[in-house]
């Protein structure tokens, strides 16, 4: 097995995507701004609240935000959730909460402990999203560091290093040593030559063997980066052996453990969660709008007409109605379609197309915080099996237990399908290739399915079915839902949005919708 | 001094409890097995977006029979029929009290036929349908003592999904299932997916 990568191998490969045009002429990305903050603060003219009336269906977190927003200027609000807990997707497993999933009702008896929880559905906050960072600060949600990635952390693939993991920075270190030497190797070529200046080609080189750590012969010989062998304090530390790339390209798993660490689209290394459960978020709004919100009230009808919306609901199997002058509802797409309504036939086509979300995890509390012993203190581990992943928790640090997800698959559904038996000998027989004694640390596990929630049956909202992006049909669709129905019902929550699974984009569907709502109302008013 | 820490120790012992409650009622003790509208719709109306069946208007003792079948593990457990497996692990936790109550729920529920969504030939269905007309009666109404259900005014989207899964023999294969052998010989009798959709369509036309 050879470790090196010929140049001739490496231009052809380069060849079959198209040379390398593209990266040269990507100088137009040069002095942009940053992605443009989003405005993350809304401001309502109270003085057009008088005595108007407005239901809010569901209380995922665009449902709160919008009750909030309206509540603070004045206006009469009644939420309507179906279930008993608010937050839909954000939800924190500890002791005592209900995993309500239909089928496979569980009850957490994790112990009480403040650090001993487990965030079932929205679990990262990214520093660029302004509108949930921003209402973290109005109520008083006390955050932290999550950390996304540890360096520390494993990949593990049976088709790799005879199915034994090797440590994430072995595997980056090594994988980014290669790429940067081949690309060392093409800048040497002409078609390189004649594109960047002496000066240019000076620095990418120069930036290239620092990025891989290469030699001074411009190979990658192995690095430090992936941690010594030996020595290091007292004594000089010796390298480690190198991964050959040959390996490394036995998994594709560095689709993931390459990528970690990109802010860009959410994801990051510095990411945060609020202390004591992302549902600390949803107790804040809940907090503050009290009475307002009606539990266990499942919507069976709304109407639209041209003086209001009538909403139809349930409570103890009684049937009652809210004749309301607004309605905004982040009921899933895929539950309103079983719920009556007078919606134009574009409106009800839209949402019946947009398709539910698959995503599993499970989590489990560890009787000994056995990843600390392998010098891990968060992160991920990588997996090439269904349950995908490892997360440690950064919290609870040196505490005798912690509670660590165990499978977390987004897009899969072979979980869902399991019984919860067959779940849990799932996670735990992917996780013993990873760490030899996790059986025995594992102490009284969860599951969740998000297909199979009561009053969810889905996770994120899928809305393209192509991987080559929006059709046409489906940017018109997703305009159509973004019109309220006769000025008076506006659909809200993530479904709302062209970038699903994040509360950000929830939320910002809220004040989208909000907006336009205050336009037309102070309209009315003048 | 004690006594302010045990003041503040309990200020924030029960506002601690006040924002939990806030956003969670909890479970009632006794909960029941009544899951069905989640994915069936409001009032079981079906709901074409979980592939959920029109329950409001079933017969009671067909629908009793199917949560059995369920149940007991001769419905839902071919690995295509996706919405039958969760069926399946819903009804796995069933007793003999909650199925009573279910069948009690949904017969309380107003009959509506569904929204036509399935549009064939129904001339050519209207032959075909002479057949199932045996069984399930010449306007799709029923037959208990055949054991055939209703058709008329159900989700003609399920129609054509169980056809189908009957064709394919992912239902009617269980040998304690004689109803669901049957139906999966007679469905034979539908030649392709046209002829499907055609019945369907003829279906569509019989009032229940």
């Amino acid at each position: 097995m050879t470790n090196s990568v010929s140049r001739r191998e490496f231009l052809n490969l380069l060849g079959a995507y198209g040379g390398s045009s593209a990266v040269l002429s990507a100088g137009a990305a040069l002095g942009l701004m940053p992605v443009a903050s989003q405005a993350a603060e809304i401001s309502l003219s109270s003085q057009s609240s008088n005595g108007k009336s407005v239901a809010i269906l569901g209380t995922g977190i665009s449902a709160l935000v919008t009750a909030w927003e309206l509540t603070k200027a004045g206006y009469n609000c009644t939420v309507l959730e179906a279930s008993h807990r608010a937050g839909g997707r954000i939800f924190t497993v500890r002791s005592g909460t209900v995993i309500d999933e239909i089928g496979n009702y569980q009850r957490c008896d994790w112990d009480d402990e403040p650090h001993l929880y487990f965030n079932a559905g929205a679990a990262r906050i990214p520093s660029i999203h302004n509108s949930v960072l921003s209402y973290c600060k109005e109520l008083g949600v006390e955050l932290q560091v999550f950390a996304n990635e540890s360096k520390t952390g494993w990949v593990q693939d049976d088709a790799m290093n005879g199915g034994k993991p090797v440590r994430n920075t072995d595997y980056s270190s090594s994988m980014t040593g290669f790429i940067s030497e081949m690309l060392a190797k093409s800048l040497n070529a002409e078609e390189m030559d004649s594109s960047l200046t002496e000066s240019e080609s000076e620095t990418l080189l120069g930036m290239l063997r620092s990025f891989g750590d290469l030699d001074e012969d411009m190979l990658y010989r192995g690095s430090i980066r992936a941690g010594y062998r030996s020595g290091g304090f007292l004594d000089h530390g010796t390298k480690k052996d190198v991964i050959a790339l040959r390996d490394l390209l036995k998994t594709r798993l560095a689709n993931n453990v390459m990528t970690t660490t990109q802010e860009g689209t959410g994801s990051g290394p510095l990411l945060m969660q609020p202390v004591g459960g992302m549902d600390r978020i949803i107790y804040a709004f809940a907090n503050r709008l009290g009475a307002r919100i009606e539990f266990r009230s499942p919507v069976t009808a709304v109407m639209v007409n041209n003086n209001g919306v009538e909403v139809a609901y349930e409570q103890e199997g009684v049937p009652k109605s809210l004749k309301v002058d607004y309605c905004f509802n982040c009921i899933p797409s895929h539950l309103m379609s079983g719920i009556p309504n007078n919606f134009p036939m574009e409106y009800i086509e839209a949402l019946n197309y947009i398709r539910r979300g698959k995503a599993y995890k499970a989590a489990f509390q560890a009787k000994e915080r056995f990843w600390e012993k392998e010098n891990i203190y968060g992160g991920i581990s990588w997996i090439n099996a269904p349950i995908r992943q490892i997360w440690y928790p950064p919290h609870g640090i040196h505490k005798e237990k912690g509670v660590v997800l165990s499978a977390y698959n987004f897009g899969g559904a072979n979980f869902t399908e399991m019984t919860q038996e067959q779940r849990i000998e799932s996670f735990i027989s992917s996780g013993e290739k990873i760490h030899p004694n996790y059986r025995q640390m594992v102490e009284k596990p969860i599951t969740i399915a998000w297909h199979r929630m009561n009053h969810m049956l889905g996770c994120a909202p899928r809305w393209s079915r192509s991987r080559g992006g929006w059709s046409e049909h489906e940017e018109q669709m997703y305009t159509t839902l973004r019109q309220p129905v006769n000025g008076r019902h506006y659909l809200i929550g993530d479904q709302s949005t062209q970038h699903s699974a994040w509360m950000e984009s929830a939320i910002q569907s809220a004040h989208y919708a909000l907006a336009d709502f205050d336009q037309r109302v102070r309209t009315e008013e003048a | 001094m004690k006594n302010f820490i045990i003041l503040t120790a309990l200020f924030f012992s029960s506002h601690f409890t006040s924002v939990i409650n806030a956003a969670n009622v909890g479970l009632p003790a006794d909960m029941s097995d009544r899951y069905c509208t989640t994915c069936h719709g409001a009032e079981g109306v079906g709901n074409i977006a979980v592939q959920a069946p029109r329950l409001a208007g079933m017969e009671g003792w067909y629908l009793q029979r199917q949560l059995e079948n369920f149940r007991e593990g001769i419905r839902g457990i071919h690995t295509d029929d996706i919405q039958g497996i969760a069926m399946q692990a819903m009804a796995a936790k069933l007793t003999e009290a909650s199925i009573a109550d279910i069948v009690s729920w949904v017969g309380a529920w107003e009959f509506v036929a569904a929204d036509v969504t399935i549009e064939g030939n129904v001339n050519r269905g209207r032959t075909a349908y002479q057949i199932c007309a045996s069984c399930h009666g010449a306007n799709a109404e029923g037959n208990e003592a055949l054991g055939a259900p209703a058709l008329a005014g159900q989700n003609d989207w399920y129609l054509l999904t169980q056809i189908n899964n009957f064709r394919a023999g992912i239902r009617g294969t269980h040998q304690d299932d004689s109803f669901g052998v049957q139906m999966r010989t007679m469905s034979a009798t539908l030649r392709d997916d046209q002829a499907i959709i055609n019945v369907v369509s003829y279906i569509n036309t019989l009032q229940k």
